[in-house]
């Protein structure tokens, strides 16, 4: 609200940075004015919901005083678009992309002067091409060489058959330790931490469930109709990974059956910060590691939070049709809850499926038969953006971070299910026989690990 | 900026969740919902403006519209119950501009999925892709609303302009073809040069949208405006004629026919005429058999397809009895199928219903009342759309006014 005042008595000059009503764009306060003029970690008293008037009135000073530089970063930032358009880029958002730069370029050269077009369009080229050559087109060329797959595959092979393989042990003790987890997690006050989180990386749980995985354990969630997998391969076993030539969004495998292809493919389809990634060759070299790793994943905070997930998953109800049972955490019931949310959302957009099985069953039968099996899809998705982590490496340090992935995949499943909706009702509207219904859920996917 | 106030009660869920209630909702039919940051919000359609209700998941991202929404009242009422602070309290909120531009984009939404188009009621459907433009302008212009979490379906400019982009020249055709002065041609500008902005935001490209940039980018032609009749421009079924359907067979006795019910919930929009009248059934009498046929008015823009798609739900006495396929003919959807009825019964209560297997989401009871409610609703819209406007009213640039595709709707009213 401050920051709202402040900003429109600066004037109409933000106008490229202001939304339609002359407030800062969201992207605008998060981007530029809390991250660079605000900085709440230098002023702490900034970083609170409400203000107090003194530091209220500093907070508006602060950005009175940036004016100029703000008026500038407005005029690079409509210089950056005009510039973008008429290279032809489309990628990414031009505010994510530019806005920083922007004021960067504001500080360094105030407003946009003679030799501003150049300097505009080399930024904006940079940005389009810092990828670093971290492509699918640079993967498809390097593993496309006959020796370097044969190479691979020898180096897989040793891999997997020098998998430790100790009997699985019993997993009793780290399912219950994850719903002690779990119940800290989801209640009203926000995340809590759990110290039992770290107990469960020290004593090395995610391995075992990917131990157990491999031995065809059953019985792991407490419920016998469901494998230790969920879902993560299509088979009993989670197979050895091939190396792979292509891949197709369109129908990628279940996770642990991926070859090391489709694998990266999902990676590197991400756009955003793929100048942070590991080069193609180091990128390859240590996903044959990873692969033959237990879960498909090298470090053990992220296979603990593949453990965390199964057991969010195998509770949740998205159709709103279970009783609640005992063992449902906190988590449960806060993930729970937003999916009656979002059942009472659908109904008033007309974009219902029935709770029930249809004895027609229907196009939209299929949907909601995925709902009763929520925990693929959950599945699917987390791995994938652990995945995304574990190449970045990116630990999931404590419980509270490990729940913001967790949460966050709960979310995505649940637009992956509107956006299938909504596009198999209209395929129906749209054209006369019953045709399948488009998997929105997958093509979504090779936007994981950029979240990730 | 304020322009009047009313009261709401802020209140503290078990779940942590807080809510802000406003007017009692009826049906799903009749709320209109957006889904913001960190919440949900609801009007009832068939009220007048209002403060929305929200049920607020997650304060902290809220609190980025809560006070634009509703005044700073509000905002600090909602913090104080996330904090616990308070659990159940009245405040005043103000009516803003963010509040007007809210409700009518969750209208347009509204508008986009339950408008009740019949052939048999006079009503008129409304140009899918017009509407869908004219959402993408008013979600640009209520980007305060949504953040950078993606969980906001609603938050939706990319899809909404891939989806409806062929709408894109017909609008710069019937704006150019505008006088300047009147406010349908203001309306068309914001929302074409609104359009365009967005555009910019969400990797969108194509033709159209070049065309439309080029386009903004020159000054208006200054010829005299030809008229344009608008409902030309956005034709896409012409020739809809109610052809009663080949009767489906031939003898039997007639032994009952009545009308069925037609619960607007149990199949999607673009499907069934909307009008009460719309699910018809006849029951004969072939020598000992008992069959009935169920005939449903097609929607206007109904898809025609070659197998059946929709079922109707055939109740004897109470009794959930069996379901008949139904296929379109013509402008109707059709079928037959045996009714087990004993010989004897010669006034069997026969309840029909239509559903879309697999959508229905289960009968419920009556919505009679509010279904009328909601005809008289958009016949009121459409009265008002059909009249010009005096030129500098401000009743465009608030919530209220006519969507483009209303008035183009309305201007066609004739043919009906």
């Amino acid at each position: 609200m401050v920051i709202d005042g402040a900003w429109r008595a600066l004037g109409p000059d933000l106008e490229s940075l202001s939304g339609p009503g002359g407030a800062p764009l969201t992207r605008t306060v998060k981007l530029i004015v809390l991250p660079l003029i605000v900085r709440p970690a230098l002023h702490p008293d900034f970083a609170v919901d409400f203000l107090a008037p003194e530091p209220a009135a500093r907070l508006d000073a602060l950005i009175r005083e940036s004016g100029a530089r703000l008026v500038a970063t407005a005029q690079w930032f409509t210089l950056l678009k005009r510039t973008r358009r008429a290279l032809g880029v489309v990628a990414g958002h031009p505010q994510d992309l530019y806005f920083q730069r922007c004021f960067e370029l504001a500080a360094e050269h105030g407003e946009p002067a003679a030799g501003a077009g150049a300097l505009a369009r080399a930024v904006v080229e940079e940005v389009a091409d810092a990828d670093g050559g971290r492509t699918v087109d640079a993967l498809k060329r390097y593993l496309a060489d006959a020796a370097q797959q044969a190479r691979l595959e020898g180096e897989l092979a040793v891999a997997w058959e020098g998998r430790l393989s100790v009997p699985a042990a019993d997993t009793a003790a780290a399912v219950a330790l994850a719903g002690e987890v779990l119940e800290a997690c989801g209640g009203a006050e926000g995340p809590r931490n759990s110290p039992s989180y770290m107990s469960m990386v020290e004593a090395g749980h995610g391995e075992l469930l990917g131990r157990a995985l491999w031995a065809h354990a059953s019985g792991v969630w407490g419920r016998g109709d469901l494998p230790a997998h969920l879902g993560l391969t299509k088979r009993q076993l989670p197979p050895r990974p091939e190396v792979g030539r292509g891949a197709s969004t369109a129908t990628l495998p279940a996770p642990l059956d991926r070859t090391l292809f489709e694998r990266l493919f999902v990676v590197l389809q991400s756009s955003a910060r793929r100048e942070e990634l590991p080069t193609v060759p180091e990128l390859v070299g240590r996903e044959v590691g990873r692969s033959c790793a237990p879960l498909g994943l090298y470090d053990e905070s992220l296979r603990v939070a593949v453990l965390l997930g199964g057991q969010l998953a195998v509770g949740l109800d998205p159709l709103g049709i279970e009783e609640p049972a005992p063992w449902h955490t906190a988590a449960h019931r806060a993930v729970n809850s937003r999916w009656r949310r979002e059942a009472s959302v659908l109904r008033a957009r007309r974009m219902t499926v029935s709770p029930r099985p249809d004895p027609d069953g229907g196009v939209l039968d299929a949907l909601a038969q995925d709902l009763r099996t929520p925990w693929t899809a959950y599945m699917r998705r987390l791995w994938v953006r652990l995945h995304g982590r574990d190449v970045r490496d990116a630990p999931l340090v404590d419980a509270a971070s490990a729940w913001a992935v967790l949460d966050g995949v709960a979310r995505s499943v649940m637009m992956d299910h509107r956006a299938r909706v909504r596009s198999a009702l209209r395929t129906l509207s749209a054209s006369a026989a019953p045709t399948a219904v488009p998997e929105a859920a997958v093509v979504a996917e090779a936007a994981e690990s950029r979240s990730a | 900026m304020t322009r009047a106030s009313v009261e709401v009660q802020v209140t503290r869920g078990d779940d942590g969740t807080v809510r802000v209630a406003g007017p009692g909702i009826g049906p799903d039919f009749t709320r209109a919902v957006l889904d913001v940051a960190g919440a949900v919000l609801t009007w009832p359609v068939l009220e007048d403006p209002v403060p929305p209700s929200a049920e607020i998941h997650d304060v902290a991202r809220a609190q980025q519209w809560l006070w634009a929404v509703y005044g700073e009242g509000v905002a600090v009422a909602v913090q104080a119950c996330a904090t616990g602070e308070l659990s159940d309290v009245r405040v005043p909120a103000d009516m803003t501009p963010l509040a007007g531009g809210a409700a009518r984009l969750g209208f347009g939404h509204w508008a986009a999925r339950w408008w009740p188009a019949s052939y048999l009621d006079g009503i008129p459907a409304l140009q899918p892709d017009v509407l869908g433009l004219e959402l993408v302008a008013l979600t640009h212009e209520c980007q305060q609303l949504f953040d950078d979490e993606r969980d906001q379906p609603d938050d939706c400019v990319g899809e909404l302009i891939g989806d409806h982009q062929v709408a894109l020249d017909p609008l710069l055709q019937w704006w150019h073809a505008t006088p300047p002065s009147t406010d349908t041609a203001r309306r068309l500008e914001r929302v074409l040069r609104a359009v365009d902005d967005a555009a910019d935001s969400t990797e969108s490209d194509g033709e159209a949208l070049r065309r439309l940039r080029w386009s903004l980018a020159q000054p208006r032609p200054d010829s005299a405006p030809v008229a344009v009749d608008p409902v030309a421009l956005f034709v896409r079924h012409d020739d809809y004629a109610l052809a009663a359907g080949e009767p489906l067979v031939a003898g039997g006795r007639v032994i009952a026919r009545g009308a069925g019910t037609n619960d607007w919930r149990r199949y999607p929009p673009g499907f069934v005429d909307a009008a009460e009248t719309a699910v018809s059934w006849t029951a004969r009498a072939l020598g000992a058999r008992r069959q009935i046929e169920v005939e449903v008015v097609a929607h206007i823009a109904a898809p025609t397809t070659s197998g059946p798609l929709l079922v109707a739900e055939v109740g004897v006495d109470g009794v959930r009895a069996s379901r008949v396929p139904l296929a379109r003919r013509d402008d109707v959807w059709s079928g037959r199928g045996d009714l087990d009825l004993s010989a004897g019964e010669t006034r069997p209560r026969i309840e029909i219903g239509v559903l879309l297997p697999g959508f229905d989401p289960g009968p419920e009871p009556e919505g009679g009342a509010d279904r009328d409610a909601i005809r008289a609703l958009v016949r009121r819209r459409l009265a008002t759309a059909a009249q010009p406007i005096a030129s500098n009213t401000a009743a465009y640039e608030g919530s209220s006014g006519p969507f483009l595709a209303e008035i183009a709707a309305a201007t066609a009213d004739e043919d009906y």
